[in-house]
């Protein structure tokens, strides 16, 4: 019995990972369809930005699709402008991640800077909740180690999911 | 993907709420902004979250000031497109509603 793996795997696993292998397996999809599909990826959700839009406008107020997909694509055009110039000072600051705090100095350098300032007060709170879950972790996987000394399973175990947890590369 | 979820039980326990936008789809987003984009601190997409829903209200809500000048309550993406041409901040918008392909219009949804 042969399991079927690789590019002839269902279209499901096209949501978990975009590789172009998964695209290029359904006989399906169309020309049009794929350039969709890549067009969604640079796009936040159609429902997420709308039910935003809606939250801040009065209950009786309508929003045309137009004006959503409008909305979608200035929120993406945002995220690439804003993070440019952070990336930029990072450059310039000799530095290779984009954190925090580099997003509101940029948010604030472009004009945003009531977003800057209360996103500034975000992070630090954030930090904070944080800080209290790692020291938390750190606490259980200490317990966890006495516990498992025994057992021969590696007590770096935790060290690392926490590493994994604070960075995404 | 575990990330989201961790981040989503530490705010829910309070103070902040789950984030109404997608911390990976915003990683993804940041990333295709420019070659120079390799690592991305942890809360940098959360960080944006935020950020994003500020925007998104205030450019909707400038948006509806020009839908109540039509005298109608349906905001049209004539009204986004009025309130970039109006606001100083969102010059770097101006070429996106000037000429924004829509997708709707090529293909079946």
């Amino acid at each position: 019995m042969v399991d079927s793996i690789g590019p002839n795997h269902s279209n499901k696993q096209r949501g978990l990972r975009s590789s172009p292998y998964t695209n290029y397996a359904a006989a399906a999809v169309s020309g049009e369809e794929e350039g969709a599909l890549k067009e969604q990826e640079r796009l936040l959700p159609i429902a997420n930005v709308g039910r935003i839009m809606k939250q801040i406008l009065p209950p009786n107020a309508k929003i045309s699709k137009e004006a959503k997909e409008t909305m979608q694509e200035c929120v993406s055009e945002f995220i690439s402008f804003v993070t440019g110039e952070a990336s930029d000072k990072c450059h310039r600051e000799k530095r290779k991640t984009v954190n925090g705090d580099d997003i509101c100095w940029a948010l604030g350098s472009l004009g945003f800077d009531d977003y800057g300032d209360s996103l500034k007060r975000y992070l630090v709170r954030y930090r904070e909740t944080e800080g209290e879950r790692v020291a938390n972790q750190n606490k259980a996987a200490a317990a966890a180690e006495a516990e498992t000394r025994a057992g021969g399973v590696s007590p770096l175990h935790f060290g690392f999911d926490l590493m994994e947890k604070r960075r995404i590369n | 993907m575990r990330q989201p979820g961790a981040y989503s039980n530490l705010l829910s326990g309070g103070k902040m709420g789950p984030h109404s936008l997608p911390l990976a789809r915003i990683k993804k987003i940041m990333k295709k902004s420019g070659e120079d984009v390799k690592m991305i601190s942890g809360e940098a997409p959360i960080v944006f979250s935020k950020a994003c829903e500020l925007f998104i209200e205030e450019l909707t809500k400038r948006a509806w000031a020009m839908t109540l000048q039509r005298k109608t309550r349906t905001m049209h993406k004539e009204d986004v497109a009025a309130a970039v041409m109006e606001t100083d901040i969102f010059d770097f918008l101006v070429g996106l509603v000037s000429h924004t392909p829509n997708p709707s219009a090529t293909l079946e949804s």
